[in-house]
């Protein structure tokens, strides 16, 4: 993390002295077209992957080759070690009903903004609960797709719970505060966690800038921590200085969601990626993917933790 | 104790031995010896020419201005030269017995040598030295080219050498024929300098002022050097005035500078107290008000040096010398409730005592200590924490200089130093809660090496110069070896108690150079040297950083080990006024050093540094060409370097060999001053390199609505050549007042006390953007129709005129 710090202090420090920035049209060998794989399963929920192709960085960018981009003619299962199911296509514009939210998260895009895709997004899931997310299970992942095989395996490790959530109003101010959480640690696990926040009643959940975090610098440690509201930086409604608080009279659900070590190190390597790319600072580092084959991208069981706090003294 | 080391020692005592029995049964002959100083100040002057011209037979004086040279018996009239100043002709009687003769060179009141304007002191050492890859610049030289903001810069010139090159634009950290910034040996006063630069590497740690001469090695480094595969740059501090109080100083743009040096004892001792502070802070302020939400960011340096030299007797003299630097930056952004500072430094000191046991043999000890720091300190609301990086040496050495007769010139020595690394240190708390961040990690170890080598003359044409340096490390504890597993906790952790040691290494290092005269002003020179090398500097990023780690060699990082091969043509022109010489060489790196492809520094928490590290080879071979204009009122020199340098790492680019990060096929530097008169020079240099190779993306995809780059092989991609052209104009009040000579009445010129100059310099003369970096830049979105991916290259300086004034009294 300080690291990162520095990039940025070194890059403000650069960007000071440096005297100008301008696009150059530069050699980059070795593009080479990539499966990537974007797929998860949930305690209680059903597996989804979505499947799309690593694009040549001078590649057009406008929506048709975006869309273009996406993979829907892939043989994928899922197996728990005991059934194996093959996953069917879900398309935005032969959607189940009570599914939209869960769309709209998935690609970013509003219900309507998806049904006037020029052609439908898909997903591949099931709707056989036998193979909806189990704690303590063992889930491979196989996808068959332009004559390559690719695989992938994910476990679903038990929850790990808060010993408290709770609202504390700032000094100066009796209506918005943090949410303050307890954590016991236990020292014989190796625990990484993704947090997200939303308020009771919101479709989905809201990740804050960096969701994800593990117990190597907190490991057997009992310690009190702070939560911001990252869905007050997207939330007109709350004004410049009441950003990261949530407001007295909101009911919040928090969930913390477990993961194993090389799902945490793909979104380690991610976040810390998004955050330095571009800095001379920084080393060009790859998401290592856990795609066996060739395929970029990740395939990651989550457990669920959630908890629920009413905004008050 | 091994093998290979007793057989060693057992030779070291034999040949000192005979040596010894040869200085004491030598009859017919005698040693004329003594130091040649300057008379203007005092000061040491090394590279200084003895020389006898009935016997065409001559030495030159070492580092301290030291010479011995030994002579049949009889009557002779002895030349004492040094370039740019009157030679003294003395007769000296060799007939009974050994002679010791001091002698001070200058100029006479009235007299202006500028037909000798020097650009080495070593003049005719082109040819007739054995030293193969050496290069020696004096201060006078660097002063007169163009500085980067007015900051006279030593290490901003040797990149202007053929075979060096800079890190990246501006940049201090150099590479020398392919080699590492770690791979260069930084000495100032026989200190080991850890971290050359300041602001990030734009500006070096030497003060000019408080420096007298730079030599670099590059190639063929002789026995008494060890402990790094590429380079040694010595810099050694002016002594001191010891004639005078003296004062000089510089007002610049961005920083100024104050020089005090006189005599502690006339003619017996001196002092030099030299300081630099930058003023950026200040300057920044004016643009930073109180209530800013930056209010408190800034950014300064400052240094000092200070030595002091005495005469104990004429047989004994000391030297202690000291340098003190530290980078401040500071960074606060109030509304984000964010501060940061991060302090940066090294402190040297050196202690030296010569001694003269007799004419033909001299000792110098040195006792250093070298440390140097980086911490870095941030608070966001109640989230501290820290980040200590640094390295400690305490060093002894001993080097004896042994001139039995004319033909041989011999040293041997020994060198101990204890390190004590410390990687990583992390601290980090919220509120009351100390998070565990692993212990911090300090590693010791001791380095130690005895050398032997001989200079000398088979016949006139061949000079040879033969060394043989073993050297030996121990990792010792106590320590922590944190042996890890599959999953993210350590399987186990082995401890050492103090003293323990853990790994032992040890190996000989051959050196052979050879000079053969192929006329009266060409020859041909060839060298072979294999080293050692235990110390590694990793690094995460893609420029050089304060933040790069010092690491030692373990069990787990084993030393590097390289051998260099070099054979090169050298020929003068015009009595040595035109230099020029032709080299090749072959470099091959063993166990360098790289992080692991996606290392982060938060990885070795409750780990080794070294855990994070993947060890490869690196190979580098080139041609330089040199054409050198050493004296005259237009001097300077061109150099052209065709390079490749690559590296191979199993875990890193698949295995596959890759081209280092600083591979530049072409390489091309002019440097030229000209005096046009008594009161302006003029300067320039103009480089011209290929560009830098980096990794960049070679396709994005989206995971999770977040854009990700695909990196393609690492360096495949090449920035945009680089070039630049600087310009100087020094214009210099006059030097001499008229005054008569009350022995003659006659109106003479002497030289005035108080001297002015005024130094205009343009860095950049016509502007162009070279690149610093390159990255992917992303704008826009996919749904609004305006996403777009495009390459940026970011340039750092444009045009940037300065002007500096630098007084003397």
């Amino acid at each position: 993390m300080e690291f990162r710090i520095l990039s940025v202090a070194f890059l403000a420090l650069i960007l000071l002295f440096s005297s100008c920035t301008k696009e150059v049209k530069i050699d980059i060998p070795g593009y080479n077209e990539q499966l990537v794989v974007d797929g998860s399963i949930r305690e209680g929920e059903p597996p989804i992957i979505l499947l799309s192709k690593s694009q040549n960085i001078y590649a057009p960018t406008d929506i048709s080759a975006y869309l273009g981009s996406f993979v829907g003619d892939a043989v994928v299962t899922v197996s728990d070690g005991t059934n194996t199911v093959a996953l069917s296509k879900v398309c935005t514009d032969d959607l189940p009903p009570g599914t939209e939210a869960y769309a709209e998260a998935l690609f970013g895009m509003s219900i309507q903004e998806l049904q006037q895709l020029p052609s439908p997004l898909c997903v591949y899931t099931t709707f056989d609960p036998s193979m909806f997310g189990q704690v303590g299970k063992t889930y491979t992942l196989t996808i068959i797709y332009d004559g390559k095989t690719y695989t992938s395996i994910t476990s679903i490790m038990a929850p790990v719970s808060l010993d408290y959530l709770k609202w504390k109003p700032e000094a100066n101010s009796s209506s918005i505060g943090y949410l303050y959480s307890f954590m016991t640690d236990n020292p014989s696990t190796s625990d990484n966690f993704m947090w997200e926040m939303k308020k009771v009643g919101d479709p989905m959940f809201t990740k804050p800038f960096n969701p994800y975090f593990n117990d190597a610098f907190f490991n057997g440690l009992a310690f009190e921590f702070t939560i911001y509201n990252p869905m007050s930086f997207n939330d007109s409604s709350y004004a410049e200085n009441e950003r990261g608080f949530y407001k007295e009279g909101d009911t919040i659900v928090m969930r913390l969601s477990r993961m194993g070590k090389k799902e945490y190190n793909f979104f380690e390597k991610k976040i810390n990626q998004v955050f330095s790319s571009g800095s001379p600072f920084a080393t060009p580092v790859n998401v290592p993917s856990n795609i066996e084959g060739g395929a970029l991208g990740v395939w990651v069981g989550y457990s669920t933790y959630l908890d629920t706090v009413i905004c008050q003294p | 104790m091994p093998m290979k080391f007793k057989l060693f020692i057992n030779l070291l005592v034999l040949v000192c031995g005979v040596f010894i029995l040869q200085s004491t049964f030598a009859q017919g002959k005698h040693t004329i010896s003594g130091y040649i100083a300057s008379s203007s100040n005092g000061e040491a002057l090394s590279s200084a020419k003895i020389y006898v011209p009935s016997l065409n037979k001559g030495a030159i004086t070492n580092n301290y201005g030291f010479y011995s040279l030994t002579l049949p018996s009889g009557i002779y009239e002895v030349e004492f030269r040094f370039t740019g100043l009157n030679t003294i002709k003395k007769k000296v009687d060799l007939t009974r017995e050994n002679v010791t003769l001091n002698v001070e060179l200058g100029l006479k009141d009235g007299e202006k040598v500028y037909e000798e304007v020097v650009v080495s002191g070593k003049k005719g050492d082109n040819v007739n030295s054995a030293k193969l890859g050496q290069m020696e610049l004096n201060i006078d030289q660097i002063k007169r080219l163009p500085a980067f903001m007015g900051e006279v810069d030593v290490i901003k010139t040797i990149q202007l050498l053929p075979g060096v090159s800079s890190v990246s634009e501006g940049g201090q950290g150099f590479y020398v024929r392919g080699g590492g910034p770690d791979q260069n040996l930084v000495l100032l006063d026989e200190g080991v300098v850890y971290n050359a630069s300041h602001l990030f590497g734009f500006f070096s740690v030497f003060n000019s002022d408080a420096v007298r001469s730079v030599n670099l090695i590059k190639g063929g480094m002789p026995a008494n050097y060890g402990g790094r595969l590429s380079s040694v740059l010595e810099v050694n501090m002016n002594e001191g005035n010891s004639k005078r109080f003296s004062v000089k100083g510089g007002l610049g743009v961005i920083s100024s500078r104050l020089t005090l040096e006189g005599p502690l004892k006339k003619d017996r001792g001196s002092f030099i107290v030299s300081g630099r502070r930058t003023y950026i802070d200040v300057l920044a302020k004016a643009f930073i008000s109180d209530t800013s939400p930056f209010a408190g960011s800034g950014y300064y340096f400052y240094d000092m040096n200070a030595k002091l030299n005495y005469k104990l007797g004429e047989k004994d003299r000391i030297f202690l010398s000291g340098y003190y630097g530290k980078d401040v930056f500071t960074f606060a952004d109030r509304e984000g409730g964010f501060s940061a500072d991060m302090p940066w430094g090294n402190g040297i000191a050196a202690l030296r005592w010569n001694h003269v046991f007799n004419a033909k043999i001299f000792m110098n000890v040195t006792s250093t200590f070298s440390d140097y720091k980086f911490k870095f300190g941030s608070k966001q609301d109640e989230f501290k924490i820290e980040f200590l990086s640094g390295i400690k040496d305490y060093g002894t050495k001993i080097d004896f200089s042994y001139y039995p007769n004319d033909k041989h010139r011999v040293k041997w020595g020994a060198n101990y130093i204890y390190h004590v690394f410390t990687p990583s240190s992390v601290s980090a708390a919220q509120d009351t809660v100390v998070f565990n961040t692993g212990n911090a990690q300090q590693l010791f170890s001791h380095e130690e090496a005895i050398y032997l080598m001989d200079e000398f003359d088979l016949n006139d044409r061949l000079r040879i110069n033969a060394g043989l340096r073993y050297t030996a490390f121990q990792h010792v504890g106590p320590f922590t070896r944190y042996v890890k597993g599959d999953i993210s906790k350590p399987d186990t952790a082995i401890e050492y108690g103090k003293g323990d040691l853990i790994k032992f290494y040890h190996g000989l290092e051959p050196r052979l150079s050879f000079r053969y005269l192929t006329g009266e002003h060409s020859s041909i020179k060839g060298g072979y040297a294999y080293n050692y090398q235990f110390v590694h500097l990793t690094s995460l990023s893609a420029v050089s950083l304060p933040t790069d780690i010092w690491y030692p060699t373990t069990d787990i990082a084993k030393p590097q080990k390289g051998f260099q091969a070099s054979l090169g043509y050298f020929q003068n022109f015009f009595s040595d006024k035109y230099e020029a010489s032709v080299e090749l060489y072959y470099k091959g790196m063993n166990n360098i050093v790289e992080f692991k492809e996606g290392a982060l520094p938060g990885d070795n928490v409750n780990d080794n540094t070294d855990n994070l590290m993947v060890f490869g080879k690196g190979w580098a071979y080139g041609v330089e060409l040199y054409f050198k204009k050493a004296v005259g009122k237009f001097t300077g020199w061109v150099g052209y370097t065709w390079a490749k340098t690559e590296r191979k790492f199993p875990d890193l680019n698949n295995g596959e060999v890759f081209p280092a990060k600083y591979d530049r096929r072409h390489d091309l530097n002019l440097a030229a001053t000209y005096m046009v008169n008594d009161h302006w020079t003029l300067s320039s240099t103009f480089i011209y390199a290929t560009g830098n190779t980096l990794t960049l993306p070679t396709s994005w995809y989206v995971q999770d609505q977040n854009l990700l780059f695909n990196y393609g092989a690492r360096n495949s991609t090449r920035m945009a050549p680089y070039h630049r052209l600087d310009f100087s104009a020094t214009w210099y009040d006059k030097a001499y007042k008229t005054k008569t000579d009350p022995a003659t009445g006659k109106e003479i010129e002497v030289k005035k006390r108080l001297r002015n100059n005024i130094a205009i310099s343009v860095y950049n003369v016509y502007n162009r953007a070279n690149p610093f970096f390159l990255y992917v830049d992303n704008d826009g979105d996919f749904l609004n129709g305006d996403f777009k991916l495009t390459v940026k290259q970011v340039s750092l300086f444009p045009i940037i005129p300065s002007i500096t004034w630098n007084f003397e009294f």
